[in-house]
Order: structure tokens, then sequence, then C-alpha cells
């Protein structure tokens, strides 16, 4: 990490300190975490970064709250957090409800960030992994009851990679398909369009934390 | 409309309920009964596309609380689309139009209906006086319920005296009309959506089923699902929904179907793989005009001469389409050819033709009709369970309305037309009118008559359920007519559009439920409902709307039906049109219980599923097997159709193909799903779509601002690359519902020669970076 650079305006001694004093945030902050981040609107449990975020703890030490990510979004989808986030206060986010991120070729948020805390080595959009999609009600989907929604899917800025439509016969009419968004976490980046689309007063659709790769997985 | 489980589970098992008590709609007993919260449910046909599906619309203290798919319908068993979905939605907007306004300068003016109506006849009657009948004119929809135009045509034709009569089916199935009435003697497909579940193949010429028709692509798709051997192959010059779920998908360069379906009969004539007997006992041949004009010109008017063939010249003529020769044309490889040949002619398989806008807009989209049946002529697979082609329509009533009450300015109802005594005597009569009433000379088409106010020689229009200043191509010219008040404008509809923009006199109008109708779908399915609420405000029928006209110009007596029956008389009068025709309908109360019934309806009261087979039509005896009773000698037509070229193809200048069309969560101008902020969410604007070569090319990003521009007009649009559709190299694809992006400046307004119906689909364009 090189945030010691002078262009961030963070001395090393200051950053030694972060250092220090980072376990200590995240130790108090987890309670926060799970208590202050999860708003009832959002009910992720966690704060969707700008593109190329590094990890969360590493964020929250490397970001030097300087709104520039924010500055260059075009969509104005990337928001500073208020008091609610603790130790947060003052990072970037996005609500994805409200306005999701829109994946601009070119990731001007990541380019403007000035400390590292979004990392400059993404350059390409399909690899960034801010979240994932999750269908989080599925009694609550229309497609999977059987209507011919699916904005979800024809929304996904990588439809047919992130998101797929499984097609099932519906036993209820005996003549029709239900066609089920089915989302693949190792392509989606967890944009939030589907979240933000999603035509359920509550999207049934939404960005949650990506969970590390485990290692057992079965491939088929 | 959210409903919480507890009221869904509830609203379900009224339904049920509902379902199987005979389904008296609106049974008082029943709607008591329906639920504890005192919601009464009804049935009704879905207001947007032509699939018509059945929803229940629940009601209570006035206001429509819920809808949902009704469980009964047989279209759609209980599911609905994204927009059925939210359909009562689209009645509440808060901007609904609830009085009449009437232009005073440049301002729009709260009026009376007695004055806004008093002008509307004041300003006819002076035209009429002044310049005869033929100066003013009706435009209304595919989605007027039969009691609209019906009544359009009885005070239009019957009253006033002109033709004048139009219907925005003209921009979409007019071309699909010709075909039916010049291969077939009889409009309206033979056969029904059963096709979708018993067929096998399924070869989709220029229709995005998987959008345009949802609930009918869900049904296609489960067939695929249950039967291995179901093949489903999409032609087309884009990728879309429904590539994706084709087992094939065929890429065509644009007018390319003119000669991939000419080398298709070439095959199956080379090879004779076509029905003899069949050909021999139930078709004739024939040449029509060609290298007619596009119709660029005003007040072209080309005519057709046939010149009959025999099946040797027509074979003879046939041998210059080769497969060589029609993959020069359409960009299909020759072995793709020979293999459509094999499929269509294959008699272990059923083959099914599905097509919609990408056949009918098109300047030779009657040739391209025919040359459809006459693959499916030559290889005997029509008039089958399970075996047809099956024109789709996009309007909830374009057959119910406008094709079968004819709504055109040259048609009448039942196949009739006003160029023929004796289809006028008959008229006439039903009518109790004198028959010379009825002109003999064919009004003006769509085209013409936008044409007209820009001439000057059309002074006064009615706009009724459709909104033309949005939807009509080449639209600049005629926007810059209708605002220099060339002609009086009057536009009847439930919300501000691009088209009450340029009106002089607004009127509000009852939508839906709000009144009774009937509508007619693709698969010549009726449907009625009854009314369940109140329109808001001052808000009239248009029936009504149109009867104060007649009244005030002298006509009221065409219109004699009792308050209490209105609905009901007029469509027993209607009725008379179609008995003994093969279009025969079903007295006016059989349709207050069923989901629909398909005409011709059987003197048991019976729907027919198949027309013209013994299997199922009662106008063929039992043994005769199939009979084109409709056609002249009961013999349907095979054409002789060349390729011909498109009126406008890219050069240097203009190098990308225009296309234009819907999408699943808006519909038509979007003037009632626009109104619904969850669609408006899901989809809120129209985008440029691109192929990802092309964009790159030219330095294009995703979501960048990109200005398409023809030799017409141009428009800023949002670049969309490898997003839900994707159009073939050089084309660029865009959508029409957008009422903030004019797109239809730039399509350019060449039409058919046979059908007049233009060309949406192809036109030349450059597109930079804006």
């Amino acid at each position: 990490m090189d945030s010691d650079t002078t262009n961030t305006g963070i001395s090393r001694r200051l950053f030694l300190k972060g250092s220090i004093l980072t376990p200590l945030t995240l130790a108090l902050g987890g309670a926060a975490i799970s208590a202050v981040y999860l708003r009832p609107t959002q009910a992720r449990g966690f704060y969707l970064r700008p593109p190329g975020a590094i990890e969360e703890p590493r964020f929250l030490a490397a970001c030097v709250k300087c709104g520039k990510c924010a500055q260059a979004c075009p969509y104005q989808s990337i928001v500073m957090a208020g008091g609610e986030a603790g130790v947060g206060i003052g990072t970037p986010h996005i609500i994805p409800r409200e306005t999701p991120c829109y994946l601009c070729p070119d990731l001007p948020c990541v380019k403007a960030c000035p400390s590292g805390a979004l990392d400059k080595q993404l350059t390409e959009v399909e690899k960034v992994r801010m979240g994932t999609a999750v269908i989080i009600d599925r009694e609550g989907c229309l497609s999977i009851r059987g209507l011919r929604c699916e904005v979800c899917y024809r929304q996904c800025p990588l439809i047919d990679k992130a998101i797929t439509i499984e097609n099932r016969h519906n036993t209820r009419t005996g003549e029709h398909t239900i066609m089920e968004p089915v989302i693949h976490k190792d392509k989606c980046v967890g944009c939030g369009i589907c979240e933000k689309v999603c035509v359920r007063e509550k999207p049934v659709i939404a960005v949650q934390q990506r969970v590390t790769e485990q290692k057992d997985f079965y491939e088929f | 409309m959210e409903l919480t489980r507890r009221d869904f589970l509830k609203a379900s098992a009224a339904a049920a309920a509902f379902a199987a008590a005979g389904a008296q709609a609106l049974a008082p007993r029943l709607a008591s009964a329906a639920d504890d919260k005192g919601i009464k449910w009804g049935k009704a046909p879905c207001r947007y596309c032509g699939v018509g599906c059945c929803v229940l619309v629940g009601v209570k203290d006035g206001k429509i609380v819920a809808t949902k798919g009704d469980p009964a319908g047989p279209v759609n068993k209980g599911l609905n689309c994204i927009k059925g979905y939210f359909l009562s939605k689209a009645l509440y907007g808060k901007d609904r139009l609830t009085h009449p306004l009437i232009r005073k300068g440049n301002k729009m003016v709260k009026a009376s209906w007695d004055e806004a109506l008093n002008l509307i006849a004041s300003k006819y009657k002076e035209a009429i006086a002044r310049s005869g009948p033929d100066s003013v004119a009706i435009y209304g929809s595919g989605q007027w319920t039969v009691f609209e135009g019906y009544t359009a045509v009885k005070l239009f034709k019957g009253g006033i005296g002109t033709n004048n009569v139009e219907p925005n089916a003209r921009l979409c199935m007019a071309s699909a009309v010709v075909g039916f009435m010049n291969t077939f003697g009889s409009d309206e497909p033979m056969g029904c959506y059963d096709d979708l579940d018993l067929g096998d193949t399924y070869i989709l010429w220029g229709a995005n089923m998987a959008e345009a028709h949802p609930v009918l692509f869900s049904r296609l798709i489960d067939n695929k699902l249950k039967n291995k051997k179901v093949k489903i192959i999409d032609i087309a010059t884009r990728r879309t929904r429904t590539t994706q779920m084709a087992d094939e998908y065929i890429p065509m360069v644009p007018q390319g179907d003119l000669a991939a379906l000419n080398a298709i009969a070439h095959v199956i004539l080379r090879d004779k793989l076509y029905d003899e007997s069949f050909v021999k006992q139930h078709v004739s041949f024939k040449r029509g005009t060609e290298n007619q004009p596009y119709g660029l010109k005003d007040k072209e008017n080309p005519k057709e001469e046939p010149k009959p063939l025999t099946f040797d010249e027509y074979k003879q003529l046939m041998k210059q389409f080769t497969p060589e020769w029609a993959e020069k044309l359409s960009g299909i490889p020759a072995k793709k050819i020979e293999h459509l040949a094999q499929l269509y002619t294959d008699k272990s398989r059923k083959v099914n033709s599905l097509w919609t806008m990408g056949v009918n807009q098109h300047v030779r989209g009657v040739w391209v009709n025919n040359l459809i049946y006459n693959l499916h002529l030559l290889t005997g697979k029509i008039c089958k369970p399970g075996e047809n082609p099956l024109s789709l329509t996009g309007q909830p009533s374009a057959c119910g309305t406008a094709r079968e009450v004819g709504t055109f300015a040259h048609r009448l109802p039942a196949d009739m037309v006003v160029m023929n005594e004796a289809h006028r005597k008959k008229t006439a009569e039903i009518w109790g009118i004198d028959p010379r009433k009825i002109s003999p000379k064919v009004g003006l088409h769509t085209m013409e008559m936008f044409r007209a106010i820009d001439r000057g020689e059309l002074k006064c229009l009615w706009i009724q359920c459709t909104n033309p200043f949005q939807s009509i191509p080449n639209l600049s010219r005629y926007r810059k007519a209708a605002q220099a008040r060339k002609a009086f404008i009057v536009v009847s509809d439930i919300y501000p559009t691009r088209s009450t923009e340029v009106a002089d006199v607004i009127l509000p109008s009852a939508s839906w439920v709000e009144k009774e109708g009937v509508f007619g779908n693709t698969e010549r399915r009726t449907q009625h409902w009854f009314k369940m609420i109140e329109p808001p405000g001052e808000a009239k029928e248009d029936t009504w709307q149109l009867i104060e006209l007649a009244k005030r110009l002298g006509h009221g007596n065409l219109f004699p039906y009792s308050q209490k029956n209105f609905h009901k008389e007029m469509w027993e009068e209607y009725r008379k049109f179609t008995i003994g025709t093969g279009k025969d309908l079903a007295p006016y109360e059989t349709y207050y219980k069923v989901r629909g019934l398909r005409w011709p309806v059987k003197s048991n009261g019976q729907e027919t599923r198949w027309r013209y087979t013994d299997a199922d039509d009662a106008y063929v005896k039992k043994g005769e097997g199939v009979k084109f009773y409709k056609a002249p000698g009961n013999k349907a037509t095979i054409w002789f159709r060349p390729y011909e070229p498109p009126a406008e193809s890219p050069n240097s200048e203009y190098p990308f193909w225009y296309c234009t069309g819907r999408l699943l969560e808006h519909w038509h101008t979007a003037t009632m799903t626009g109104r619904v902020p969850e669609l408006k969410r899901a989809m809120p604007g129209a985008t440029l779509e691109m192929h990802p070569e092309d964009a790159a090319r030219l330095g294009i990003k995703n979501r960048d601002k990109v200005k398409v521009s023809s030799r017409r007009g141009s428009v800023v649009l949002i670049a969309e690359i490898n997003g839900r559709g994707k159009p073939e190299k050089g084309n660029v694809f865009t959508t029409f519902f957008d009422e903030t992006k004019l797109i239809n400046d730039l399509c350019i307004d060449a039409f058919d020669p046979l059908s007049k119906e233009p060309d949406f689909k192809k036109c030349a364009v450059k597109v930079e970076k804006a």
C-alpha cells in the first residue's frame, strides 16, 4: 500500500497511528456494523462501496473522505455516509435503490481516488466486485411466480452472464414457463441496478456482501 | 397494486370461487360473497397488447383496488406480464384529463362538454359545407372497443358520407390484412394459440415475442420444455431475448426476407417437396404488379393488377431464386436456406410460422405475408391443429375492432369493402340508410390523412385513443403541419400526450373498465367486460363523444339504442354483419360469462379453433378436408412476389440501418405505462442499441450519449451495448415509447403500395458521439 505518498495528504506517522487504531476501530465497529449499518431500507448489513474498494477494514483506514470519487461519478450514485455510519462517517457508498452504479467503462471514481481506497489496478468493469445480487424474497419475486417480469435480468449490465434465465414448467397453469432469474456470483459485480429496477415496493433482489470464496466448491 | 400475502391468498380463493360458480361476472350474489373487505371482482381482457390475457379486476368504493391474472383465462391461466400486473395504475396517473379543454391562442382553456362539442360540430359542419365530407376525418385505434369503432364507422361512413376513417392499426397490421385478403379472401388467421402447444417447429420471421407477446411466449417455451422435438428458429436482424431462448438464430440483412422466403420456395419446387394434391385442390397462382413506388410522394396511389399463372409458369418463374442468389441479398447462407426448406417440408414436423412487425412494417410487407403463406400452401401445412402460419397482433383489439368492424378507409364490417356495391348495399340495409349515402371512394389512408393536413386539404381530424403525433414516421413534417394549425384537431385521450399538445380541443375519455367494452385478440377471441368504475371528473366514453357529435350534425338517428341496453343493442346490430359470413359472433349475453370465444361461433354456441377445416369449422362439411371457402373458387392464392429493394438503404454518409420497436416494460407510446412509477423505474427512457464492434469503431462506450441522424431528423439517445438487444453489425435499434425522444422524426414515411403500412424498420442513419 502506498497511501503514505505525499499526494494523499496522510503522513507516515498518521498512517501508522491509524494502523494501530484500526483493530480497535474494528472491534468497536463490529457492533456498529451490525447495529448501525443495518438500516431498515437497506437491510443489507453492509455499506456498498464504490468500484475497486479494497477490503472494508482497510478501506476505512485508507479512505481520506475527500469525496473525489463522488464528484467524479456522473450519475451521483456515490454519496458520503452520514453520522449513522459511525467510524465510517464521510466515506463514500452507494444506495442502489436510489442510484445504483452504472459501471462507467472508464471507472472515473477509481481514477479520482487519491488514497488507494479504490484500487487503481481495477480497469475493467467486469472485474468490479462491490457485492453480489441475491434474490432475498423468492415468494415475492414475480418472475418466480410465473409472471413475465424479469426486469432485473433485462436491465443487468452483464445480462446472460451475471443473471441468466432458467426456464421451468409452470405446474400451476400447466402450459406456461416460469422464467426464473438466476444470479451467478462469479460474474455479478454488485452494481445494484437490479435492486434499483425491481418493480416490487420492497425489492426482492438486493446487493449483499460478497462472501469470501469457499475453497471446497463443487463444480459440475 | 400492492397486495399483502394474506390479501393475495384471499383473492385467489375468491377467484377460484368465482371461476367455479360459472363466473357470472359481477354477479351481485358472488360479489358480496367475494370477500369480507367488500371487494367486487369482475373480468376483463388486459388493456395492453394483442395477446388477450384475462384479468380479474377488484373494485371497492368505486376504485380499482386490485387486479390479477384470471385463472379461468384460457390464454394466460392467471398469469400476466409486468405491464398487466400494474394494470390499474395506468388509470390512476396524477395527470388524468378530467374536463374538456379548448385552445385559446397558445393556451388550453377549461370548457364545458357543450362548448367543446358545439365547437367541434361547427368546425365539422363548416368544413363539410365548404369542402365536402371528404375534408373531415377520424383517426382511431386498435384499442378502440368494438362499440367505439362501430360508432365511428357508422357516423362517418353512414352519416357524414366519407370513408376518412382510419385506425392506428394501419401502422401495424395493414400488411397482414392485405395478405389475408388476397391469399384467403378473409381477414384473420386460420390457426390459434393452441398451435403453440401442439406444434413442434416454430419459425419466427421478424418477431420479438419474448418482449412483445410476453405471456404467449411463456406458453411457446413451455411447449419446448415438454417436448424435446420442439425447435424454435429466430430469423431477425437483431439478437433479442427471443433469440436467447430460440434453438437457432439466423441473422438476416434488412429486406432479406423477400429473398430468403423465395429461395425456400425455390428449393421446395426444385426438389419436388411440395404436396401435389393439396396444391392441385386448394391453390391457384397469381402474379401481382411489380416495381411499384414506395409512397414517398403525396397522393401516390398504385394499383395492383393481378395476372393468373399456371403452376408450371409459377415454377418456371421461381427458378431464378436460388439459395445462392438469396444468400447475396439476405446474408443467410445458401445452406441455411436449404435447411429451412427441409424443415418446412419435413413430414414428421408440424411447422408454424410466426411473425409481427418485422414483416408487416415493411415496404413490401404484403409480399412477405404472401411469401410466408406460399410455403404453407405448397407444403399443405396449414389449417391443421399445431400446424399453421400465425400473424401476431400488437393491440388488444386490432382484430376485434380495427379489422372486424372495419375502421379502415376502404373497409366495412366483416371483410366487406366500400368499393363493392353489394357490400355497400348490405351495410346500408343493416343501418337502415340509403345505400347512396356510403361513398364508394376509398378514404384517406393514415399517411395520406396526415399529409392532407399538411397540404391544407383535410380541415378537421378527430383523434381517439391513440397518439399519432408521437408514433407516425417522418414525424416532424406532420407535427409542423399541426402546429401551424393547418387543420382543426380534436384529441380524445386519458392523459396529456404529444398529440394533445397540438390539439385544438382536448376531450377527457373513459378508459378500459370505466366503460363497457369488447376487444378481439390475435386468435379471433372476442372478450367482453362490464363497466366497473366511473371515469374521473367529467371524462366520458368515446362512443358517447361521437354520438354527441352525430346529434349535432343531424345524424343522431343512426344511434337509436336505448340507454339501458345501449351496448347490447349496438352489438346485436353489428352482429348481423357477421352471421353467415364465416365470421359469426355470438349473442351479446354469451360473452358475459365466457373468457372470450373464438369466431366463427357455431350455431350450438361452440367456438372455432381452426378455420377452413372440416375438423373444426362448421362451414366446411365433414369429409371435405380443407376448404378455403372465403376465397374465389375455394382456392387460396400463391403469389409470385420477387425481391425488391427497400426505400432507403445505408450509404457512406448514413451508414447504419435504423430499426424501431417495442419492449416489455412499456406499451406503445407509454401514455399509460409511463404513468406507472414501477415501470418507469424499470425502463426510464429510450436507448440506442448498437453492435459492440460498431460502437468501438466510433469510440462509443456503453451509456455514452449518441446523436443519431437521418435525412429527416436527429435525436440524442443513450447508447446501450451488449444489453437486452444486440443488432447485427451495421444496424442500430431504438424504441418508440419515450415521449421525450421523438425517434420517429428519423423514420422514413415510405409505405407498402398495397397495404399503405409504413416501414418503421428500415431507413439509413448516422451515429455520432453527442
